[in-house]
Formats: C-alpha cells, structure tokens, sequence
C-alpha cells in the first residue's frame, strides 16, 4: 500500500480553515448548550410546577432521538415549517444546541439533586430566604460536581460537530470528505483527520480531569 | 402550505425495513462490544505493561474519535487493509463495534476497581483463591454498577447507528433521507424518522432512568 500525504499538504490551507470552523461551531455551540441547558435544568428544579412537565418531556425526547436526525430536521424540515431557511452552520447551532442542552440541563439537576437536603435546611434555619440559599448554599457545590460532566460535554460537543457535515456546513469533517473526493487519496485524508481530532480532543479529557481533581474538594460537604 | 403525510404509509415498508436494519444493526454491535469490552478490561488490569498499553491506546483513541469519522475511515481502510471487500453494513458493525468496545471496557474496568480492596482482600483472608474472589466476591457487586452503565451506552449506539446512514446503509435514518429525496415530501419523510426514533428510544430514555434508580449504589 502506497500512502501519498501530498494532497492533504497541497490542501492544507483549505482543511485549517475547516479545523477552524469546528472548533467555532464547538465553542459557540458549548456557550449557547450551557446557557440554554442551565435554565432548563434551574427552571426544572425550582421553576413553577406547571413548567415541569413540558420540560421533563423535552429534556427526554432530545434524549431519545440521534443527533444526526435534530440536524437533518432542523436543516432541511423545519425551513418548511417557519419559511425561514437557516444558513448550514447557523441550522448545526441550532440543532447542537436544542441536543445537548437536553444534557446540560441533566448534568444541572443531578448536580443540584446531589447536595444533601440538610444543607438547605440548615441555611433556612439561619434565616436565609430561598434564593439566598440556592445561590451561595447549593449552587456553589453543585457546579463543581457538575464539572467531570461538562467536561464530557466538551468532548461531546467537538465531537458531534462532525456530524454537521452532513448538512454540508464546511467543517474539518466536511472538508476532509470533499479533500479525500478530490483527490484519490481518502485512506491518507481520514488518517491525518482522525490524528488531528485525537490531538484536539484528548487533551480536552485530560485537562478537564486536572481542573477537577484540583477543584473536587470545593465539593465536599 | 400543504402536506401530504400519505406519502409515510405509502413507503411503510421501506421505513419498516430501515427500523428493523437500525434494531439489527444495534443488538449486533453490543453482542460484539461486551466480550469485546471484557477483554479490553482484563487486558488493562491484568498488570502485564504490554497488554495494558494496548489496551489503553485501543480505549483513548476510540473514546476521543468522532465516530462519523471512524465510519468513513473503516468504509474506506478496511478493504485495503485486509483485501477484501466488505457490505457497508459489515463495515457499519465494525466501525461501531470499535467505538462502542472501547466505551464498554471502560465501564468494565471501571466497574471492578469500584470495588474496594478491602472486599478482596477479606477473601484472601478467608483463604479464597484469586479466581474464586473474583468470580464470588468481585463480579457480582461489580455487575451491579455496570448494569445502569450499560443501558445508558445500549441508548447512546441505538441512537448512533444513524450514523452509518453515510456509507449508505439501508437503515431508518438512510432510508427516510433516501425518500426524501425521492418523493420530495422533505418535512413528511423526516418527521416520520424522527416520529419512529423517539417511539423507540423514548421507552428505553425511560428504562434506563428506571434501572438507574433500581440499581443505585449506596454504600
């Protein structure tokens, strides 16, 4: 077997730019899921009963459903629906967001979920009001257990941005296809690609661990 | 704006065939990814350095790898690797099997160093040999907390199968897209597969919450 990397070189310009848009499609996608996940997940715990039900079922079905099929959909269905025709990469925010917010908004109620009930009841007894307690008693200690799981949200992201390829937004993952059509050589493109998506997302799990094994003991109660 | 959802029932049997292929292409996957994990756990714990490098590397790579990608480097590195020619839904279960094994030893090793020392060590005490602790004392608690663990990765391949759609597998999703196309009922044909995928996986979401909670530990 020959392996001829030239092509991958000769494209190199063209794929960076595409490592590019992956990783603003991840970091744009991250910001917008935390958000939107956040309030789910808060809205979930504390927000008013009625509001419960619709959310329960949307965090579930966002659950039970691919994330290629969100994009498809959101891309290529919903247009229909509203008239409005999203550009690719606007559509692959959209539908990352309303996917993994789903999970975020998880990682948030377990986070919460996990602080013992003795600790609001204790702030209660001081005469903190609800949201005094939730803000500096719970959600503190909370978040730090819920960093081991936005960092596999990170992991998560980066990696379903790949996906977006499919409806043609011009990512790392999309330009290496066309690169590997153009050019003959898909053995040597898919190659340098799986290299250059381990390189990106390793560090990202190991980084995150460190964060955490330094911060874990802000945690404890 | 009209639709026409009679175009879902007119292509029933294409969509019937896709669900059955996604099903097949999932339960496959996770009889090969169990013994496939269990291998990758024993090699990672079994102190011998070459095999837990292997093992190791075998699990980073697939674990930090988008699986779209290993999908299109299977279709296109299999057959020259191993001069054959493969069906892209042998190349599908490959691609995904990789994936999942790795995820699957995880849970594995994972599962059995949860359990404390101390429980193997008291069965050293009481003069059980080292298979007999394992098999007695080890797995049976270990079983326990990978159970949930495995439902939650049975949800995540069922979902992900969709993928290999991309090397043209004639699965729900690759199905539904390819009658998109056909019949032009764009919102139909797509609302329909994402109809069938949450009937499907929304009972499962469910499941596997229910076995979370069953097989909670609290020690």
């Amino acid at each position: 077997m020959d392996l001829d990397f030239e092509p991958v070189f000769d494209s190199a310009q063209f794929l960076i730019g595409g490592i590019g848009l992956t990783l603003a499609l991840s970091a744009l996608t991250i910001i917008t899921s935390l958000a939107l996940g956040g309030a789910i997940g808060l809205a979930r715990c504390y927000g008013p009963a009625w509001l419960r039900m619709p959310l329960v079922f949307y965090i579930d079905s966002m659950r039970s459903v691919p994330v290629l099929v969100v994009l498809v959909w959101t891309y290529f269905a919903l247009p229909l629906l509203t008239g409005v025709t999203l550009p690719p990469f606007w559509a692959a925010l959209v539908a990352l967001t309303a996917h993994i917010a789903a999970y975020v908004a998880e990682i948030v109620r377990a986070g919460v979920n996990s602080v013992r009930a003795g600790q609001s009841r204790a702030a209660f007894a001081l005469g903190m009001s609800r949201a005094q307690a939730i803000r500096t008693i719970i959600l503190p200690q909370a978040i730090v257990r819920m960093l081991p799981a936005f960092g596999s949200i990170l992991s998560i992201t980066i990696k379903d941005t790949a996906i977006a390829a499919v409806i043609a937004v011009p990512e790392y993952m999309n330009r290496s296809q066309t690169v590997a059509g153009q050019s003959f050589h898909p053995i040597e493109v898919f190659t340098v690609a799986m290299a250059v998506y381990f390189v990106i997302l390793f560090p990202v799990t190991r980084v995150v661990d460190m964060v955490y094994g330094r911060l874990a003991h802000l945690g404890r109660s | 704006m009209n639709f026409d959802w009679s175009v879902v029932w007119r292509n029933s049997d294409a969509l019937i065939e896709g669900t059955t292929l996604t099903i097949l292409l999932a339960v496959t996957t996770m009889a090969i990814s169990i013994p496939g994990g269990m291998v990758l756990a024993l090699m990672r714990l079994s102190g011998v350095r070459p095999l837990v490098w292997a093992s190791a590397a075998f699990t980073e790579l697939f674990r930090n790898l988008p699986l779209i990608l290993v999908i299109y480097t299977a279709y296109y590195i299999l057959p020259v690797a191993t001069g054959l020619s493969f069906s892209p839904v042998v190349t599908g279960i490959v691609a995904l099997s990789l994936n999942v094994s790795a995820y699957n030893g995880e849970t594995f090793r994972a599962g059995i160093a949860s359990i404390r020392k101390g429980q193997s060590e008291a069965a050293y005490a009481l003069g059980m040999t080292r298979w007999q602790t394992t098999r007695d004392i080890v797995l049976p608690q270990a079983v326990r907390r990978v159970l949930p663990v495995l439902a939650s990765t049975w949800v995540s391949l069922f979902k992900d199968t969709s993928l290999v759609s991309v090397i043209s597998v004639g699965e729900l999703a690759y199905n539904s897209m390819r009658l998109r196309a056909q019949t032009y009922r764009v919102l139909e044909m797509l609302t329909a597969m994402a109809a069938i995928y949450w009937m499907l996986g929304y009972p499962q979401a469910k499941l596997v919450d229910w076995i979370n909670r069953r097989y909670a530990v609290t020690e």
